[in-house]
């Protein structure tokens, strides 16, 4: 098929300049990506996951007591050293593990833990644990507020999927933008308002409503190019979060600019009859992974990816009545890529002393020194503003 | 916590027209988008002629659509309901009383309470989301108690928040925690120690033969204590508790703006008076629904074009303003366009609903908005797939004169005031220099109109 970027790519486009918009010629220089450039792609399970069968402490005498249903035999488990190991789902997990490119930051959580779904998830986003100067930006678009201007008009996150855009991407001044088809950004022509964009300044809805709308057209332009290039990586699972990272791999791979990328994985509010749920999500989970980091690899762009996947709470260290877990506290935090140090990061949290305060898991971590090392270590942009403190960065990547 | 000054006949004050808020085209056109799925011209000039009183009396009459409600709509609603086999026929039987139905504020009260109570059939069946849907229905403007234990004692929330696995000595905490959060108090207005003790009060609720069930053998009968108050309560008393609780109030005065008030429009002393006035009255919704409807804050300046349009809204009232009744859309093709923009009925996101407000706008969804009203106006969702001619339609209500008239009218429609000059010139430029008005240019023109930020807002 001869697309819009071949044709731009064949012809001299000094010769078409003056008919040519400004963007198009923006997209096709920027057609290659670089392989040195750092991309950030987070992954958010929905609903809580139970860390504790996610990361097993097999060797500690409180998994076998506080888990009768739902535990799960060391033979099983996916070995990670003599006393952790990956649930049995995490096959493709335990393949990254082996090749250097999977790491578990434990006991990831924050002081006072809130079990509401809707709180702990907005203080993921926000980087807040105090509701009361909470921002109404999140931590990555504070954090890409600082950032150069992706060249080409490109939005500075993209969000794949369906729905809200994550409250942690929203900034001040950068753009975030979600799909999830690129076909979905094919606007038909009848309803098309350009040449004439609106533009507007203001707080107010009415100018918020404008510049959203010309945002949306703008990214929409390149997006509608991933839509029509072709995509040569087929080994992905058929599920919907691998479905989605297909997407961002292609995003990647065209040169777009974007940085920062977001996904969702739902359906870990595992409160009833939860092995077989969990099972599934996880296998998903690190299907999509390998399959992601694997295409990247292939295409030569392995070392400028990092995957950071995170919940907003754990589950209860006791199972329930009901062959499930209800809403807990502290839990790890998986990354994956070529340039993560590999392995196991911080304290494995022992099911035996848990926080006389709350009966669950002691935070090891706090969470914002997970996000701080990813803003200035690898995104290379300042952290202390989008997180409102100096936190001690960990060794999650190799220099 | 609540604001005991604040009182409901003060901050709501009915509306009367003034000098400087008259009832015009523009008010209401206003009221119908807010409490209707937005008027045909006709009804809109019908409502401008018998005043505020009138247009009100008849929206919470259900009798205030003089065009599109078919002779046999409720035995039509009932066969589509009843031959609902899969999903997107459930949903389409929801459009369809949305798009024809003779009484649309209910239906906007029903959407109201399934967001309030967001139960998905991702993980309850068919026929227990159509009977939720039946009851949210039903006790849509009761006082609250009645409406909460309703749903509580239906199957759908019962099995969506797993109260069936939760029994004595092995509680599950889902729906307490929702009950306490969502349904009733809100967050900061309980303990997590309640959490857990309210689990332990809704213990031996159970569904038997598709029925609400208490099981007393699986009921944990000793001493709770929940919020303050200690006793051998069982999941009614919770629930009694719960309702008495002034944060409840306060909660469902807030949902109720949500749903009928602009952004900013009801601050504290409006939504603390309109909590007052929920407490005197058993939380009679019905009381609040038509207090707030017929105040002077509806109609200020501050709560018109305040307000971002959901994908349900948007949809069903762009097929109801370009009165396409005879050839009218597939309502499969409606709800599946909804869900695109993102609301997908019978289908939230996650327990605790739709947000709204700014966050209906994704990148994709103003981009599918336009591509909707594209696919609508251009006949793309009919059987026959016929273009539609909004030209005739301007003309038959003596409009349409030139391009200009033809943009006047389309605004008018939507906000019932002609284009504001940039507005105006935006639509022009898009529609290209000297463009005759040919049956496409109009549809164009339409799209649009329905796809500019401006439309977005009501």
């Amino acid at each position: 098929m001869f697309t819009r970027r071949t044709f731009l790519k064949a012809t001299p486009l000094i010769a078409l300049a003056p008919t040519v918009p400004e963007f198009l010629v923006r997209t096709a220089r920027a057609a290659t990506p670089q392989a040195d450039a750092r991309d950030l792609v987070v992954i958010q399970l929905d609903g809580g996951n139970d860390g504790i069968n996610t990361v097993v402490p097999f060797a500690d005498e409180g998994y076998a007591k506080h888990r009768k249903t739902l535990q799960i035999n060391k033979g099983q488990l996916v070995k990670v050293n003599d006393k952790i190991g990956l649930h049995p789902a995490m096959a493709d997990a335990g393949k990254l593990l082996e090749a250097g490119r999977f790491a578990i930051v434990q006991g990831v959580g924050y002081p006072n833990p809130n079990r509401s779904h809707f709180e702990s998830m907005a203080i993921w986003h926000t980087a807040r644990p105090d509701a009361e100067n909470r921002p109404d930006a999140g931590w990555l678009g504070l954090g890409l507020d600082d950032a150069p201007k992706p060249q080409g008009g490109a939005p500075a996150s993209v969000y794949v999927g369906p729905g809200t855009l994550p409250a942690a991407l929203c900034g001040r001044k950068c753009i975030a933008s979600g799909l999830t088809r690129p076909e979905d950004f094919l606007l038909a022509p009848e309803a098309d308002p350009r040449p004439a964009v609106p533009t507007a300044d203001g707080d107010n809805l009415a100018a918020f409503v404008r510049r959203i709308s010309a945002d949306a057209f703008s990214a929409a332009d390149r997006m509608a190019e991933i839509a029509r290039g072709k995509d040569d990586s087929s080994r992905y699972p058929a599920s919907e979060l691998a479905q989605h990272l297909r997407l961002v791999a292609r995003m990647i791979k065209a040169g777009v600019g974007t940085r920062v990328y977001y996904a969702r994985q739902g359906g870990y509010d595992t409160h009833a009859g939860q092995f077989g749920t969990h099972f599934r999500l996880l296998n998903e989970l690190s299907g999509a992974l390998k399959a992601f980091i694997d295409d990247l690899v292939a295409a030569k762009l392995g070392e400028r990816v990092a995957v950071l996947a995170f919940s907003e709470f754990g589950r209860t260290v006791k199972e329930n009545g009901s062959a499930g877990t209800d809403h807990g506290t502290a839990g790890p935090v998986l990354l994956a890529g070529d340039r993560v140090k590999p392995g196991l990061v911080g304290e494995t949290p022992i099911l035996t002393e848990l926080d006389p305060k709350h009966g669950d898991l002691k935070v090891g971590i706090d969470f914002r020194r997970v996000y701080a090392t990813v803003l200035e270590g690898w995104l290379g942009v300042p952290a202390k503003a989008a997180l409102d403190g100096t936190f001690e960065p960990l060794p999650l990547f190799r220099t | 916590m609540a604001d005991t000054t604040a009182k409901p006949n003060d901050v709501w004050a009915p509306y009367a027209p003034t000098k400087d808020a008259p009832w015009d085209l523009r008010r209401a056109a206003h009221l119908r988008r807010r409490a209707d799925f937005a008027a045909t011209w006709e009804e809109l000039q019908r409502d401008v002629q018998d005043g505020p009183q009138a247009a009100i009396d008849r929206l919470l009459a259900g009798k205030a659509r003089a065009r599109g409600v078919p002779e046999n709509f409720q035995e039509v609603a009932g066969v589509l309901a009843d031959t609902a086999d899969e999903p997107g026929r459930l949903k389409a039987w929801w459009f369809y009383r949305m798009l024809f139905g003779p009484d649309p504020l209910t239906d906007r009260l029903t959407l109201l309470w399934h967001n309030h109570f967001a139960t998905s059939i991702e993980k309850v069946d068919r026929a227990a989301m159509r009977q939720q849907n039946q009851v949210l229905r039903q006790h849509c403007r009761a006082p609250f108690g009645e409406l909460l234990r309703a749903v509580l004692h239906d199957p759908a929330v019962l099995i969506w928040l797993d109260a069936p696995a939760n029994r004595k000595g092995h509680p599950n905490e889902n729906l307490a925690r929702e009950l306490m959060e969502l349904f009733t108090l809100g967050i900061g207005h309980y303990t997590e120690k309640d959490v857990k003790e309210a689990a332990r009060c809704l213990t031996g609720w159970a569904i038997a033969e598709n029925q609400f069930r208490e099981d007393d053998a699986r009921h944990d009968a000793g001493e709770k204590t929940v919020l303050c108050k200690t006793g051998k309560w069982k999941g009614d008393d919770l629930v009694t508790m719960l309702l008495e609780h002034p944060a409840t109030s306060r909660r469902l005065a807030w949902r109720i703006c949500q749903a009928f008030m602009g952004e900013k429009a009801a601050g504290e002393t409006e939504l603390n008076g309109l909590a007052n006035g929920l407490r005197q009255r058993d939380l009679n919704i019905g009381w609040a629904v038509e207090m707030v409807l017929r105040s002077r804050l509806f109609f200020a300046d501050v709560n018109i074009g305040t307000r971002v349009v959901g994908p349900v809204e948007f949809v069903v009232s762009s097929a109801r303003m370009l009165e396409l009744f005879e050839q009218p859309p597939s309502t499969l093709l409606l709800a599946d366009w909804s869900a695109r923009l993102g609301q997908n009925l019978f289908t939230p996101p996650n327990v605790g609903g739709w947000a709204g407000g700014r966050d209906w706008l994704s990148t994709q969804a103003l981009i599918g908005r336009g591509n909707f009203a594209a696919a609508l106006v251009g006949g793309k969702l009919t059987r026959a797939g016929e273009p539609t001619d909004p030209s005739a339609l301007a003309r038959r209500h003596g409009r349409g004169r030139d391009l200009d008239d033809l943009l006047g009218f389309f605004c008018e429609l939507l906000h019932g005031t002609p284009p504001a000059t940039q507005w105006h010139d935006r639509l022009t430029k898009a529609l290209g220099a000297g463009a005759k008005l040919t049956p496409e240019v109009a549809r164009r023109a339409a799209a649009l109109v329905l796809a500019s930020p401006e439309a977005q807002l009501a």
